[in-house]
């Protein structure tokens, strides 16, 4: 940041204060770099003099300010294995502990919503064949889900450009997708048959609660969109979609704390999640 | 394939027959789902308000606030403000959230809550008033520096300015600061607020 942008210790705090009462962020003094460099790319882009005049327009959330910080923030761009700490999580931690409570007869459901054009869902259900060896002993279920139709369809087609595979290793492409050329790749039909894709409205009580329950869903960087009304329906939702004990995983800036009491937070080595309790207290 | 895909959804449970009924008998779950359900209906905020004088469960509480939220009518907002004046920190906090999020079906009542016999709602009131657009808050809580009694109220009015005011409220706070000279951390408050508005934002409006 040049000296002009130069936030202080104290309007750091200020700022962090502000994007968690309004989105639900967190951010600690530990990320100040990625939030400053964010900030002072948005500045630029609106003329902004200082932080101070900034801050301001942020504040007034003058012509949609706040999302377009969340925006950089987010990057609002979906691949392959994104996160893939959470799927670390999810093979080595949460699976664990669904497996031992529920009956192998009953599929582990897992749900992604939203899953935009399809790499979320179709990242768990490859990472669980690479990673999660009782795979074979479980039926699992994946559904992607999103409030957009269009994006389902895409996700149905199952065909991905070279950005969205970046992060997967070769073996990993060469195992579970087929080369069409000109950078454009498919997913083989068993992987693309594995998952379902339905529309939902996350803040749409029956319309959610006609998916049933999960074990885990993942619900990233989506909360942090809405307002104060959206946010405490879409995370009343989201527990009454969760099976007794079964997780919630938010993006890595998201915190559940401050929208709903419901959840407890647990702590793994490789990501923080939220649990439905196992007994409602 | 261990991973199997199934082209239906499974079918949502069925909700609650009477769920103004189970909201006063069910068990806690069951007075869950019935708050759930009842939030589909401005029919159901009579239920929902009898049930918030009653209602212990911390997590019931929560999902009647949030029925009431996805009402968000007039009526909604009559049901939670009486939560504002009981001694439960909880329920005033949930009532406080809950106003927070109908931010603008509460607009019309906030002058009146500003101006409440109760200093405790007086306070709380300031705190949603931060909800509003910047000229609007500014207004309103220029009022409450211009006439308020208790100090502690002015000062969570300050705080708000602090954060969204105009450079219109700079006459209120100096004069606020000199009706209660004696209060020397009010004094302080109206210095921080100043300075940051001075440093941030222009007059938004006359």
């Amino acid at each position: 940041m040049t000296n002009e942008t130069a936030v202080s210790v104290e309007d750091f705090s200020r700022l962090c204060e502000f994007l968690y009462r309004r989105t639900g962020m967190i951010f600690t003094e530990a990320k100040r770099y990625y939030v400053e460099r964010r900030v002072s790319e948005r500045m630029r882009a609106t003329g902004s003099q200082s932080f101070n005049s900034y801050f301001a327009r942020l504040r007034t959330d003058s012509l949609g300010e706040i999302e377009q910080l969340v925006n950089a923030f987010t990057v609002n761009e979906t691949y392959f294995y994104r996160e893939s700490h959470q799927l670390r999580c999810l093979s080595k931690d949460l699976l664990a502990e669904r497996v031992k409570r529920a009956s192998p007869a009953k599929p582990i459901r897992i749900w992604s919503v939203p899953c935009s054009t399809g790499e979320e869902p179709y990242s768990i259900a490859i990472w669980l064949l690479q990673n999660w060896p009782p795979v074979d002993t479980f039926e699992i279920e994946i559904i992607g889900s999103d409030i957009d139709t269009r994006v389902l369809e895409a996700a149905r087609a199952g065909v991905f450009g070279k950005r969205a595979l970046m992060h997967l290793p070769t073996d990993v492409i060469d195992k579970y997708f087929v080369a069409l050329g000109d950078n454009q790749w498919r997913l083989l039909d068993d992987i693309r048959d594995s998952v379902h894709f339905a529309p939902v409205n996350l803040i749409d009580v029956p319309g959610t609660a006609a998916f049933g329950q999960f074990d885990v869903i993942f619900c990233r960087n989506v909360l942090i969109y809405f307002d104060d009304a959206s946010r405490r329906v879409a995370a009343e939702n989201l527990y009454a979609n969760l099976l007794p004990g079964g997780f919630l995983c938010l993006g890595h800036t998201e915190s559940m704390s401050r929208i709903s009491p419901l959840f407890e937070v647990r702590r793994y080595s490789d990501a923080i999640v939220y649990q439905r309790p196992e007994v409602t207290p | 394939m261990p991973i199997i895909r199934r082209n239906s959804v499974p079918a949502a449970p069925s909700e609650p027959r009477r769920p103004a009924e189970i909201l006063r008998v069910g068990t806690a779950d069951e007075r869950w789902n019935a708050a759930r359900a009842l939030g589909s209906s401005a029919d159901g905020v009579a239920a929902l308000q009898d049930a918030l004088r009653t209602e212990a469960d911390p997590k019931v509480r929560e999902a009647i606030f949030t029925s009431l939220v996805r009402i968000g009518s007039p009526d909604s907002v009559a049901a939670v403000i009486p939560c504002l004046r009981v001694d439960d920190a909880q329920l005033r906090g949930g009532a406080l959230d809950a106003l927070r999020a109908m931010i603008g079906v509460v607009r019309p009542v906030l002058p009146a809550l500003l101006a409440d016999a109760d200093a405790d709602v007086r306070l709380l009131t300031c705190d949603l008033v931060r909800e509003l657009p910047t000229a609007d808050a500014t207004r309103l809580l220029c009022d409450v520096l211009a006439r308020e009694t208790e100090a502690n109220v002015c000062i969570a009015a300050v705080d708000v300015l602090a954060e969204i005011g105009d450079a219109a409220a700079l006459p209120y706070l100096e004069n606020c600061a000199a009706r209660f000279h004696q209060v020397p951390f009010l004094g302080f408050a109206v210095q921080i607020a100043m300075q940051q508005i001075v440093a941030e934002r222009p007059v938004l409006h006359d």
